[in-house]
């Protein structure tokens, strides 16, 4: 018999455990790279800033995420929200309120009833478009605002 | 029957090397990832609100972080690092004398940030990554007038 891919004298084919860890182990991480994308929720166009400083994130916590995109090519902002595009702030005070409400009516016993939300911005957007998240959130009834943040670039 | 031979009727049997080969390329991928992943942090503020009324107010003082729009820091109207500094280790050790000082006080440390309306994101995170390491939590961020 062939050491490698060979069968026995009889003809059928040898059982080989070598490729399949080979495959299972490819498996292993495509799912790893889509599992954390589809986790963390992460807009990959958004180049978060750094804070080496930063707390860990908390998740147990119920919250609203918003991403605040920069398109330095036409240098506008623009906001996402549950998988929706707004171009202005105040578009997000209704969604924002809506996920509070939610929020709140789902949150689990023992878990901080405090609804948040969670200010992801590029690093290179103006402070302006931080704040007119900042302020959609504030009018929609949540004061708690958080900043998100890598530890390293 | 040997780990690496086979058996009398010339079946193979259980295949250690490639194994062992296997789990080593699954470490060191897990090494090389462990240094180079990226973890989301945050940075917690609360937003100046309506302060419920109370028989006695106390009064604090407040400390002022202004950032223009080319990044220059000042507090309390004196500037403080170059704009291009990002650690900026001056304001970090003013805030953790300021900290020390209000600990001792029994008072606590509250951080304005008036971030200039164009000035970038990134110095406002630089500024409350400076708040953190010096412990201050009482920190809120407004955006001056365009």
């Amino acid at each position: 018999m062939a050491g490698g891919g060979g069968g026995l004298e009889k003809g059928e084919p040898d059982f080989q455990i070598a490729p399949m860890v080979d495959v299972l182990l490819v498996i292993l991480i495509f799912f790893m790279i889509i599992t954390s994308a589809q986790v963390l929720n992460i807009d990959k166009t958004i180049r978060l800033p750094i804070a080496p400083e930063a707390a860990k994130k908390d998740d147990s916590r119920a919250e609203a995420i918003i991403n605040v995109r920069w398109d330095p090519a036409t240098e506008r902002a623009s906001f996402n929200f549950q998988d929706r595009l707004y171009t202005r702030g105040s578009e997000l005070v209704a969604p924002i309120r809506a996920a509070k409400e939610s929020g709140e009516r789902n949150s689990k016993p023992g878990q901080n009833p405090e609804f948040r939300v969670v200010i992801r911005g590029d690093r290179d957007v103006p402070a302006l478009f931080v704040s007119q998240a900042m302020n959609a959130a504030a009018e929609a009834g949540i004061a708690d605002i958080a900043f998100s943040a890598v530890n390293h670039d | 029957m040997r780990p690496f031979a086979a058996d009398d009727d010339g079946t193979m049997g259980f295949q250690i090397a490639p194994m062992v080969d296997v789990v080593f390329v699954i470490m060191l991928f897990f090494m090389v990832m462990a240094g180079a992943v990226k973890v989301e942090h945050e940075l917690s503020t609360r937003l100046p609100g309506t302060a419920e009324g109370s028989p006695s107010a106390e009064f604090t003082d407040e400390t002022i972080i202004a950032i223009s729009d080319e990044g220059e820091i000042s507090l309390n109207e004196e500037p403080f690092d170059s704009a291009e500094s990002a650690e900026l280790p001056q304001l970090r050790a003013t805030l953790m004398r300021l900290k020390e000082n209000a600990d001792s006080a029994h008072q606590p440390a509250v951080v304005t940030i008036v971030s200039d309306a164009h000035a970038k994101y990134s110095r406002t995170i630089e500024v409350l990554n400076a708040l953190a390491a010096a412990k201050i939590t009482n920190v809120t961020f407004n955006v001056g007038e365009e």
